[in-house]
């Protein structure tokens, strides 16, 4: 593990949530990569505090993105978890363990078109006045998912997104394939849905191979890359074999892993070559959507929006005007609120596995939404679903929602995409 | 009278979790910026009020422990990195901004606020907090105050001490003294002069209020390539001695500007160039406008190369981006640095740079320079690699002999990083005796029985200085 070119400058500290959170040296990326370096020259030092430090890590990246030496430290700290298991309890944190019981279930519902609409019939279910507590007390269902749940869509759709026949345009050129993930393309298959109408909007076609999988991120901030492994080669064929040029994606945080898949092969390894070729042709949503002419709607300027910038788009994917840039092309007054790109808690299923930390720092980006907006925009289902499942105790409050959901409605109301049966932007 | 259970009373005034004893909790503190002397503290208590602050001290001065202040530990000279066992207050928690007072132009923080975060919360109302160190994005308001700190805006707008009208401070007993006053007037002995810049070795401040300053009505970043670096360094004297005052005025050699571009924000310089200067003018529009072709127009008479004038400010901010990252970028063309920090005569510019680049020669090491033009203070980068014991010896030795050129050539051995751990024997060369007793006196006055982060700033301990591989590593 290389953390040599880290110069203990300290720049990264007050870009850390936890390090703002907790204010202390070893919850900062200068302290991790600290105790990583000790770790490796004696692993013997590790101890609860030190698991717990690591451990405590939300991946977001935001250090990397300021480092000015350009140290990994979340992906070191990915790594050091990756390596975790092995070291077998004297390591194990609470959290950890936590994600090994989860993984399981997880491969399962992720992994294929099955689980998925289990998952989705589950959540559904979830909503429903007498089943819904009772699902959520399932075995597999971790306690902190419960208050979680309150963070979803009150209406679910049925069926999978990736389900659905697309008109091809006139005259159109090369598609581009829409990767529909697998929170997104249950719970928030609407999401999908708009952004494949915006996208036909701008003059694209759509493919959307039904052979696409989950991204594997949960698996892989969780140590468990193998599985991510093994769903990238299956994505990577789906591009392959579709006809795409272009891999367009709606969550920030499948993005951020999709872009990142060529890391998961041995230089040596012909999917490496292949990895980097899908890697490329990886693009944002809003970065695809504001480049074509969409058209420019009258302000509306009574709706005001705030946009919570995700970690993984802000700080691992670089992209923060982007929504912006849509949304106001869309006619929406925008209203920034404070530390908008600081992790809001959610960071994949930190939420679950670090419920204190995620608390913390879900209070403290509810304390940052300006009290004027109607809507918290954010291009990232798992901040979605973090920061409604509070949002959602005050019905005359704003509620959170996809920055493309917005967008859809907008041009739906002025008339130029035409309604969808599925109805509006469900809160 | 030695009191035993110190460590049961803090937690009873902090709180069980706010107390730090752990050697794995410890171990992240034993350095700040300055990666040479590498030392744990006895523990790290976290206060969260003055109240606070004020308790701990007084139960680590009963119990005879030394103790010591850290911020956000960026530090290039050592300064919060704990001595003889001293324990750290670590002063994160402590990072609110209190109060926004326009109608008296001041804005009042506690000392663990970051730097800039100022500067973001008075822009609404057309201010900025002047002084901004490079590592203005992490630094807090506490360290500022210690270290007098500076930043290329304060060619024009003066340092720290400048800019703090009033501190609230707990002295090293735990009492609670507030000087100066809202209007920034001296009366009397100017007791707040004197701690500011004292190193964290006087007091500890506890709340600070800060003067801000109207945001000038419109600025102009230029950017001037150089293929010799003398060139460079002789614009810079022409420039000040045309009279103009500069917001800011930085220079970076070509070893600076490879790391730089290599980093977050690279501007896109030609790799052969020598050197680079980023000047910075402010003020009234017209004004703006005339020193900027003045500005221009002496570049031309030194064979720039290129002149290039920020047309956005997204091209401003990364400029100033590229510039702010470059220490850190070190760790893209090296394991470590050490950056030195000595001022001199701007006239003297290009004979010490001739000779800080025959130091290097001399210790077979590389330097890259990157420093605060305008007002003569260098800081040449010394890049190392800390698993050679040999060459970090050489690294340390290099540095000394920077220091001593500029001394020799009528300056200083600090310019804004503070002497710290790092330069305490050199103070040496810069003071008399009778300084130096002088300035023991003060420090008597305030600390009589030396408690507050100790082995700092004045020479009077001996120093134990071992050697080894690496960090040199202390007790
Ligand atoms: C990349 C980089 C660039 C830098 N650029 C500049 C620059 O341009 N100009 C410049 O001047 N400096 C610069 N520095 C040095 C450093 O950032 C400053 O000295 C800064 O003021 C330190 O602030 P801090 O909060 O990190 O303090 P720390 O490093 O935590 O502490 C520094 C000293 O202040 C004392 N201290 C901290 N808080 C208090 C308090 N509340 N009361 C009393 N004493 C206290 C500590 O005991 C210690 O002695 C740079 C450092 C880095 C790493
Ligand atoms: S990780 Fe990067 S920003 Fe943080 S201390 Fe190390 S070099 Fe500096
Ligand atoms: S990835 Fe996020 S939580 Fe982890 S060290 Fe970096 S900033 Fe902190």
């Amino acid at each position: 593990m290389d953390t040599g070119q880290c110069v203990h400058c300290g720049l990264c500290l007050p870009s850390c949530p936890t390090y703002v959170e907790t204010g202390l040296e070893g919850e900062s990326p200068r302290g991790r990569i600290f105790l990583l370096q000790r770790l490796h020259d004696d692993p013997s030092m590790l101890n609860a505090v030190t698991t717990e430090y690591l451990d405590d890590c939300l991946d977001c990246r935001a250090c990397e993105a300021v480092c000015p030496a350009h140290v990994p430290t979340g992906h070191l700290v990915e790594e050091w978890r990756a390596e975790t298991p092995r070291r077998g309890a004297e390591g194990d944190s609470p959290a950890l363990g936590g994600f090994r019981g989860l993984s399981r279930p997880l491969s399962f519902f992720l992994g294929s078109p099955k689980g998925l609409l289990w998952l989705q019939r589950l959540a559904r279910w979830s909503q429903w006045p007498v089943l819904g507590p009772w699902i959520t007390r399932l075995r597999f269902v971790p306690q902190p998912a419960r208050y979680l749940v309150r963070g979803i869509p009150q209406k679910i759709p049925k069926t999978l997104s990736r389900y659905r026949t697309l008109p091809s345009l006139e005259g159109s050129r090369t598609p581009v394939l829409l990767f529909v993930g697998c929170v997104m393309d249950t719970i928030y298959a609407d999401t999908n849905h708009h952004t494949e109408d915006l996208l036909a909007l701008a003059g694209t076609d759509v493919v959307l191979p039904l052979e696409q999988r989950c991204c594997g991120a949960l698996h892989m901030h969780g140590g468990d890359p193998a599985v991510t492994k093994s769903w990238a080669k299956e994505n990577i064929q789906a591009f392959e074999t579709s006809g795409a040029s272009v891999i367009v994606v709606n969550a920030a945080g499948c993005g951020t892993t999709l872009k990142e898949y060529a890391a998961l092969f041995d230089l040596a390894d012909p999917w490496h070559a292949r990895a980097q070729r899908f890697e490329a042709a990886v693009v944002d949503a809003t970065v695809f959507l504001s480049q074509c002419s969409l058209p420019t709607l009258a302000d509306s300027s009574d709706v005001h929006i705030t946009v919570h910038d995700p970690c993984h788009l802000a700080h691992a994917q670089g992209i923060r005007q982007e929504p912006r840039t849509l949304l106001k092309r869309a006619g929406y007054a925008l209203q920034e609120m404070a530390e908008s790109d600081l992790c809001c808690g959610s960071a994949g299923i930190y939420n679950l596995t670090h419920p204190d930390m995620a608390k913390k720092l879900l209070d403290r980006k509810i304390s940052h939404i300006p009290k004027t907006v109607a809507w918290v925009a954010a291009a990232n289902p798992g901040c979605l679903m973090q920061i409604q499942s509070r949002l959602c105790e005050d019905p005359k409050g704003p509620g959170a929602v996809h920055p493309l959901d917005l967008v859809w409605n907008a041009y739906r109301q002025a008339g130029l995409i035409h309604p969808n049966p599925d109805g509006l932007v469900s809160r | 009278m030695r009191q035993q259970n110190w460590l049961e009373d803090l937690k009873k005034i902090v709180g069980v979790r706010n107390v730090l004893t752990d050697p794995m909790a410890l171990l992240p503190y034993s350095y700040d910026g300055y990666t040479l002397v590498e030392s744990t503290p006895r523990a790290v208590v976290l206060p969260q009020s003055r109240d606070e602050v004020a308790a701990v001290v007084k139960i680590l001065a009963r119990a005879e422990i030394p103790f010591l202040a850290r911020g956000a530990g960026t530090s290039l000279s050592g300064g919060a990195t704990a001595l003889e066992g001293a324990v750290i207050l670590h002063l994160s928690r402590m990072n609110h901004i209190l109060e926004i007072d326009v109608e008296n132009e001041v804005v009042v923080v506690e000392p663990g606020v970051v730097n800039v975060h100022i500067t973001k919360a008075v822009e609404p109302y057309g201010y900025f907090y002047a002084p901004d160190p490079s590592s203005q994005q992490a630094c807090t308001i506490g360290g500022n105050f210690a270290e007098n700190s500076g930043g290329p805006h304060c060619l024009k707008y003066g340092v720290t001490v400048n800019h703090i009208v009033a501190a609230e401070v707990v002295t090293v007993d735990g009492d609670v003294v507030m000087l100066g006053n809202l209007a920034g007037e001296i009366d009397g002995p100017d007791w707040l002069g004197l701690l500011i810049g004292s190193e964290g070795t006087l007091v500890i401040a506890t709340k600070l209020w800060l003067r801000l300053t109207k945001q000038p009505a419109s600025s102009q970043t230029i950017l001037a390539l150089f293929d010799e670096v003398d060139e460079a360094s002789r614009a810079v004297s022409a420039i000040v001695a045309a009279g103009i005052i500069p917001a800011a005025l930085e220079m970076m050699d070509q070893l600076a500007i490879d790391a730089v571009e290599r980093g977050p924000y690279p501007v896109g310089y030609p790799a052969d160039l020598r050197a680079v200067l980023l000047i910075e003018v402010d003020g009234e529009r017209h004004e703006v406008l005339e020193t900027a072709r003045e500005v221009e127009e002496i570049l031309h008479s030194h064979r720039v190369r290129e002149v290039r004038l920020a047309r956005t400010s997204e091209e401003k901010t990364r400029w100033w981006a590229n510039r702010k990252t470059a220490f850190g970028a070190m760790g893209l063309i090296s394991p470590q640095y050490y950056v030195q920090d000595g001022v001199i005569p701007r006239s003297q510019l290009p004979e010490a740079l001739a000779r800080i680049a025959a130091i290097a020669k001399r210790y077979d090491i590389r330097i890259a320079n990157v420093f605060h033009a305008g007002d003569g203070n260098l800081h040449p980068l010394l890049l190392y690699d800390g698993r050679d014991p040999q060459m970090v010896q050489r690294v340390i030795q290099a540095g000394s002999d920077i220091l001593a050129v500029c001394v020799e050539l009528g300056g200083s051995i600090t310019g804004e990083h503070g002497v710290g751990i790092e330069k305490i024997e050199d103070m040496r060369r810069q003071f008399g005796e009778g300084d130096l007793k002088a300035q023991a006196a003060v420090k008597t006055a305030w600390d009589s029985e030396g408690l507050l982060n100790p082995g700092k700033l004045l020479p009077t301990a001996p120093r134990c200085h071992e050697t080894g591989s690496g960090p040199v590593k202390r007790d």
